[in-house]
């Protein structure tokens, strides 16, 4: 199934990601003010970002057709592990897109 | 000083307005980058772009919009997509609860579009600004607070809607679906920076793969659960 193709679906999807956008953005800023967020509960909404992207990314990244695809083959793994070394070196999100890219390309193209 | 009674914006200083203008500008670059990479991916991914206009605009969250692209493509459950988009987004309960100072004694309309406008570059610029200030809540602070979200929200927006009207120009094979996993981990990366949130992103990342299979997405949420776990259990080994 294609969730893109219906309308229906996508325009109350739209609409539950905007009541989301508002409820975690502007949580704190109409709660009650007495109430105040527990040092444990501040971890946990830490990590949680943490884990939820990477379990967008690895999938993404490292799986093909619903199967794990760890291979030399894997030109999107080679690619984001580059990328990834660039950003964490010089915290340039430009130069990590345009290299993560151009060597998914240069794999895609001579390999 | 702005007089006027505005229902959904605090009064503000015109001064520190242009001050928080030129302190998101150099950034605006970056947010322009993110914003074409988050439109060419939607409609890649085959969004239409009538539907992808409405989804822009009224989401303005990119690391949650690029990261329920692959569950509305497939056609998740939407309990599924709003609980992914609600864990990608709670680093800004985090923000709320660490700016809601300068913000609470407002009218709650305004309180409310402060908060939605509220992102991770505005967030750490103004937190930068205004962390010494004793004095919380002043027309000085929320004209800088307006002044960056103000362009935030433009070059967001333009960014994005020229990606979504230029992104099916591009042919499927250059992958430029990779460029949404780029930007996430863009967001990612900086997050990583103690022992407990890598452990959390190994184990997560091994279950996510393995789990990928699973019907509804669900790989996802078992996923997240068990690395958050194991986060949280390695943030209170390493602190004990």
């Amino acid at each position: 199934m294609n969730g893109f193709d219906d309308t229906l679906y996508m325009l109350v999807a739209i609409a539950g990601l905007t009541v989301v956008t508002f409820a975690t953005r502007s949580s704190f800023f109409v709660l009650p003010p007495s109430l105040e967020l527990p040092p444990m509960v501040e971890r946990a909404l830490r990590y949680a970002p943490v884990c939820a992207l990477t379990a967008i990314v690895a999938p993404a990244v490292l799986t093909r057709d619903h199967a794990p695809f760890i291979s030399w083959h894997n030109h999107q793994m080679w690619a984001v592990l580059a990328a990834g070394l660039v950003f964490a070196r010089w915290r340039n999100m430009t130069a990590m897109i345009v290299v993560g890219m151009a060597l998914f390309t240069v794999l895609r193209l001579w390999t | 000083m702005r007089r006027a009674r505005h229902r959904w914006i605090a009064p503000f200083t015109k001064e520190s307005y242009r001050e928080g203008i030129a302190a998101m500008m150099p950034l605006a670059l970056a947010i322009s980058v993110w914003g074409v990479v988050t439109g060419v991916a939607i409609v890649n991914a085959g969004m239409t772009v009538p539907i992808a206009l409405v989804f822009t605009l009224m989401v303005f969250a990119g690391s949650a919009q690029l990261a329920t692209l692959p569950l509305l493509a497939v056609g998740a459950p939407l309990w599924v997509v709003w609980i992914t988009a609600a864990l990608v987004n709670l680093r800004f309960v985090i923000f709320s609860a660490a700016s809601r100072n300068y913000f609470i004694g407002l009218p709650w309309r305004q309180r409310l579009l402060a908060g939605y406008l509220n992102g991770d570059l505005g967030f750490a610029l103004f937190q930068r600004r205004f962390a010494d200030d004793t004095e919380r809540g002043t027309a000085e602070q929320h004209g800088y607070f307006y002044g960056g979200a103000m362009v935030n929200w433009v070059a967001w927006q333009i960014a994005s809607i020229a990606g979504i009207l230029l992104g099916g120009l591009a042919p499927t094979q250059w992958g430029l679906e990779l460029a949404a996993s780029l930007a996430l981990l863009a967001v990612l990366i900086p997050m990583a920076n103690k022992f407990p949130a890598v452990a959390g992103i190994v184990v997560t990342a091994v279950l996510s793969v393995l789990t990928v299979g699973m019907p509804m997405k669900l790989g996802l949420l078992v996923s997240v659960l068990v690395g958050g776990a194991v986060a949280m259990a390695a943030d209170a080994w390493s602190t004990s």
